[in-house]
């Protein structure tokens, strides 16, 4: 028991850096506190001599407390912030993947909001993909693109009336360009499945069906619209012509584009088509906001 | 609008908002369908709306327009050796600079080593040598801000063996070698002093009056024979009690109701903050008489 007064004793002690450095070791250590100190070389009467302990926890006790705390939030924000995917592995496979995820990527921003970032590349290197999932960082990749889609900068989107409003001329020359709260996420699994059973009440395991393979490959674009996040699948013609307006394309670049594998004709009325249906998206940044 | 403060003793720096909550996402649209704002200000986490755009800069600037706001930090890592995260420190400043917080506030604790975040309050021992490093710290952090902000004390689980003081002396000798001001987490006191023993009203005790800028109020859990500070309960009687015994010894100061986990409707949060208002009348009552008495 630590004296009354809260004064721990001024024992000797490590300098403050070995002292960090020794015990973020120990609370991030994969196997827990004792472990970790197994791991290292050192006994509990070391870490004794380290921290105060008393009948009602011991030292390696009390530093369990923030190994757990480590892991469990991350672990918890990341099935907040992926539960289709978490959904879809189950209890233990989404505490497997967690677990090798932050010993390849600890997080390295201050914010918990990124500690997802790279879970959509590494689960679809993980052996739970290998392992019949193939479709997993796919998934992973529409939860993520959804979350930060969201935070992204407010602008105001393209009004159908200003652009009718235009001389032909000024239109055809208009650069269209994409709104920045947005993002493509390339897919050849129908992982959309997945994710509307989950976020329609689903949420066992052995009750979501694997996605199956598309026929062809396609793209999901993400964006937000106001506060709501919005999803759906565009084949790949659309998700190039997509990419095309992050750099700002006019509207008769478009169809040219588009002309060099098809007739003018065909090439025009692609491009009103999903010029039409990015003016309803509010996909297309306003002009003049650039 | 709150009171003039009955004592004046609070820190002058830090104006006297009355009492608040948290913004919280899950009362987003209670708090903006309101036509008055139902606390006298509230409290953001900071790291939350460090990001360009969408629903929490909207909600946030609806909220400053209407009620005071102080931004709470979670990841200045004050004690830590690592630099200074200037990515961090300079958001912090963009925001600042774009709500006009009434205060701004972090934590006496680290939380990052070699670039990784434990997303954590971790403990720190209580030397010269970490005194040292810490108000060194504090003083870039407030050079950076222009501003003197608020030191929180923390839960903890930990206490080192080398420590050569309290706490609470600790927190002392930060404010004067670094001019800063205390953020009281009187839940937190209680929780420590639990779980290491120590008397939570010789904390209370010895903190300078005139430090402290900004008091916390939450509840906490229990874990086998500790306690756990996990905001997901109301403030318990133990804590009211040391709540009124901080009113008694610092007068009216700015007080929060912290609660982050099994968060209730906003009604329930606002009661409780409205329950922290009546405890600081009721313990600067007799106060008030005697100084009426003595005049």
């Amino acid at each position: 028991m630590p004296p009354a007064d809260g004064r721990a004793g001024g024992a000797a002690g490590p300098a403050l850096a070995a002292l960090q450095g020794q015990f973020f070791g120990l609370i991030t250590a994969p196997e827990g506190v004792a472990a970790g100190l197994a791991a290292a070389g050192l006994r509990d009467a070391d870490l004794d001599r380290v921290i105060a302990s008393d009948q009602r926890a011991s030292a390696v006790e009390r530093l369990d407390i923030y190994a757990n705390m480590y892991f469990y939030r991350i672990r918890d924000t990341l099935r907040d912030y992926f539960p289709a995917t978490a959904a879809a592995l189950g209890e233990a496979g989404f505490h497997n993947l967690i677990t090798d995820y932050l010993l390849a990527h600890p997080s390295r921003h201050p914010s918990l909001r990124e500690v997802g970032r790279h879970l959509p590349g590494f689960a679809a290197r993980h052996a739970l993909a290998a392992g019949g999932r193939p479709w997993l960082g796919e998934l992973a990749a529409l939860e993520w693109a959804r979350l930060d889609v969201f935070d992204r900068a407010d602008e105001p989107a393209l009004d159908r009336a200003r652009l009718q409003a235009l001389a032909p001329e000024e239109f055809a020359s208009l650069p269209l360009r994409a709104i920045r709260a947005h993002e493509l996420v390339p897919s050849v699994h129908a992982v959309d499945d997945l994710w509307s059973a989950v976020n329609g009440g689903a949420d066992a395991e052995s009750s979501l069906a694997p996605p199956a393979e598309r026929e062809t490959p396609a793209a999901f674009v993400v964006w937000r619209r106001e506060t709501t996040v919005y999803h759906r699948l565009a084949d790949a013609a659309e998700a190039e012509a997509i990419a095309w307006l992050q750099g700002g394309l006019g509207f008769g670049a478009l169809c040219e584009r588009l002309g060099q594998e098809r007739s003018p004709e065909l090439a025009a009325q692609r491009a009103s088509a999903w010029l039409g249906q990015w003016l309803a998206d509010g996909l297309l940044l306003s002009v003049g906001a650039e | 609008m709150p009171p003039a403060p009955a004592a004046a003793r609070a820190m002058p720096h830090f104006r006297y908002l009355g009492h608040g909550i948290g913004l919280r996402p899950e009362h987003y649209q209670a708090v903006l369908a309101e036509a008055d704002a139902p606390v006298d200000w509230f409290e953001i986490i900071s790291d939350n709306f460090l990001v360009p755009g969408g629903n929490p800069r909207r909600v946030l600037r609806g909220v400053r327009e209407r009620t005071p706001v102080v931004m709470h930090g979670v990841s200045l890592s004050l004690g830590s050796v690592d630099p200074l995260n200037e990515d961090y420190l300079r958001g912090l400043r963009d925001l600042a600079a774009e709500i006009e917080p009434a205060m701004v506030s972090d934590h006496l604790c680290w939380g990052s080593l070699g670039g990784q975040y434990a997303h954590d309050l971790l403990p720190l021992p209580y030397t010269e040598e970490a005194l040292r490093h810490v108000a060194e710290r504090v003083l870039r952090v407030q050079d950076r801000l222009q501003r003197r902000i608020l030191v929180e004390n923390v839960s903890s689980y930990v206490a080192f063996r080398q420590s050569a003081m309290t706490e609470w002396e600790f927190l002392a000798a930060l404010c004067a070698r670094a001019d800063c001001g205390v953020l009281l987490d009187v839940n937190n006191i209680f929780v420590s002093a639990h779980n290491h023993g120590f008397d939570p009203a010789a904390f209370i005790a010895g903190i300078p009056v005139d430090r402290v800028g900004q008091i916390h109020l939450a509840g906490h859990s229990t874990a086998g024979a500790l306690l756990l500070d996990t905001h997901d309960h109301p403030v318990c009687d133990g804590v009211w009690d040391l709540y009124r015994m901080a009113v008694r010894r610092f007068g009216q100061v700015s007080t929060l109701i912290e609660w982050d986990d099994h968060i209730p409707p906003l009604e329930r949060v606002v009661a409780e903050s409205r329950r922290a208002a009546a405890a600081e009348a009721a313990a600067l009552a007799p106060a008030t008489a005697e100084q009426h008495a003595s005049g």
